[in-house]
């Protein structure tokens, strides 16, 4: 079992739909009303910007994650949308997230 | 030190390992499984007779089945009962655990497996089988499915099916694979479980592939740890420096390789490494194990390399109590419990000095430096095993197999 710390690596287009990986559960832990990542002996716990981004993976293409924050937050998607493909990129790589 | 050893800021747990059986029908000598349980010794015949010899298969199927008649009626004496199982995933999910690992012996052996999962799914835990297979036929792979099973860990021996066998001292490979592509088709997320040693390390890149034919998300390639059967077995099981320096080499592409379609887990032979594993990141910090007959353990092997300390049992107290305040749990909590050299060390928050056990195991005392570090005044231990090993061409030392435990009831 691994406690992993997210990390950056690299880009993804505007028409990618990022969606949680097969075997990987999104939940709300009840000991600190954070949001995790549970999948096979492993546990990530999300900070906020993560824990944003991942509640819109459910079909939306980046671009549309991406406007729907900076709308939220109210903040410049052109400064986001680096963020949120650095996210994307690291969760893609450990496997936490698919493609498509 | 101070009386204050209170528990204001005790961790919570995140996982829960169950083994809710040492049954198992394969007999693998690298398990990590007592080679005693409690007071249940093994019947002496099998572990102190040398090791099964050329005709290691035949000889072990003739001892196993008298093993087996003679454990029969008593199969599941002490075991703790499904009801039993439930008020201990409902009180680890309380205490603030998110995951469980069903494992064993083999978790498939008992019958209620399905309905413990369902137990902890509705305990919203992230549930985990880690599994030889054997036993585990369509319907009850759809059953497990259905209970909300997340993900099943099976294990393989080796990629070729006759030193599989070999090893597992039963003929489990094929099965195994068929296996699989049941857990495929139903589309429950699969991960390959390899522990490696001396004998199946030089077949590290046919394992890897074998786990990609096989259409897993994850392997996990795992250097033998030396409790147990393997403890006993060493001798056997370690690889030569040689060996396990191709293999992290192997690993290490393999996982560049892979990355984003197969996630490789490499587990490093610890006793080749000059600091010790942050082995379960700190004592009573983030595991618990359950066992068969319900005993509370900070570690899955404590029970037989630290036979000093007193474990409890779920029979008897709660498991909150048990993981907040029970000796077993509080002994090597945080830093006031280490000696030098790790008292001063500035790695003493990054590897918890080491394994408890391995300490136990190697210096006869729990509480010493894990013999593995550099600056362990025992490392000289260890280097006399690596000497050893690297001091022999044989890599068909003859091992031990395990043999399925007789369990005492609880008592």
């Amino acid at each position: 079992m691994r406690f992993i710390m997210l990390m950056a690596a690299n880009p993804i287009s505007d028409a990618t739909q990022p969606r949680i990986a097969k075997g990987v559960r999104l939940q709300v832990d009840s000991a600190t009303g954070k949001t995790v990542l549970l999948f096979p002996e492993g546990i990530v716990e999300l900070n906020e910007t993560a824990q944003e981004i991942l509640s819109r993976c459910d079909g939306r293409t980046l671009s549309e994650i991406v406007s729907d924050l900076a709308e939220e937050y109210d903040a410049d998607p052109a400064t986001l949308v680096a963020d949120v493909r650095e996210t994307l990129a690291d969760l893609q790589q450990r496997k936490l997230i698919e493609l498509t | 030190m101070p009386a204050t050893k209170t528990h204001v800021n005790v961790p919570r747990p995140y996982a829960l390992l169950a083994e809710v059986t040492y049954r198992c029908p394969l007999h693998c000598p690298y398990c990590s499984n007592p080679v005693a349980v409690g007071s249940a010794v093994l019947s002496g015949e099998h572990v102190a007779q040398p090791s099964p010899a050329p005709n290691a298969l035949s000889r072990l199927r003739i001892a196993t089945a008298r093993q087996g008649r003679a454990a029969h009626a008593t199969a599941n004496d002490g075991e703790l009962t499904t009801d039993e199982w439930k008020r201990v995933i409902r009180e680890a999910a309380a205490l603030g655990v998110l995951q469980i690992g069903f494992s064993g012996g083999e978790p498939l052996a008992r019958r209620d497996l399905t309905e413990l999962v369902r137990a902890a799914r509705d305990a919203n835990l992230y549930t985990n089988l880690i599994t030889s297979g054997i036993g585990l036929d369509d319907d009850r792979v759809c059953d497990l499915r259905d209970a909300g099973l997340d993900s099943v860990q099976l294990s393989f021996q080796s990629d070729q099916p006759d030193l599989s066998d070999e090893i597992a001292g039963a003929h489990a490979h094929r099965r195994k694979l068929d296996v699989a592509s049941k857990i495929r088709a139903a589309e429950i997320p699969l991960s390959l479980n390899f522990v490696i040693h001396r004998r199946n390390i030089d077949r590290l890149p046919q394992m890897i592939e074998l786990a990609e034919t096989l259409g897993a998300e994850r392997v996990e390639l795992a250097n033998v740890q030396f409790y147990g059967w393997a403890f006993l077995n060493r001798a056997a099981l370690l690889p030569t420096y040689e060996q396990v320096a191709r293999a992290r080499e192997i690993a290490t592409a393999a996982k560049a390789r892979l990355a984003g379609s197969m996630e490789i887990f490499y587990v490093l032979p610890d006793y080749y490494e000059s600091r010790p594993k942050p082995c379960l990141n700190g004592w009573g910090q983030r595991y618990l194990t359950v066992n068969p007959i319900g005993d509370v353990l900070p570690c899955p092997t404590a029970s037989s390399a630290i036979p000093d300390l007193r474990f409890e049992n779920v029979r008897a107290r709660g498991l909150d109590w048990i993981w907040r305040e029970s000796e077993s749990f509080t002994r090597f909590r945080g830093t006031e419990w280490m000696p030098e050299p790790c008292r001063s060390c500035p790695q003493r928050e990054i590897d918890f000095g080491g394994c408890r056990c391995q300490a136990a195991l190697l210096t006869g005392n729990a509480a010493n430096t894990d013999p593995v570090c550099e600056f362990s005044p025992n490392r000289a231990s260890v280097d006399a095993v690596l000497r050893d090993v690297s001091s022999s061409s044989d890599h068909a030392r003859k091992w031990t197999y395990r043999v399925n435990p007789k369990l005492l009831a609880y008592l």
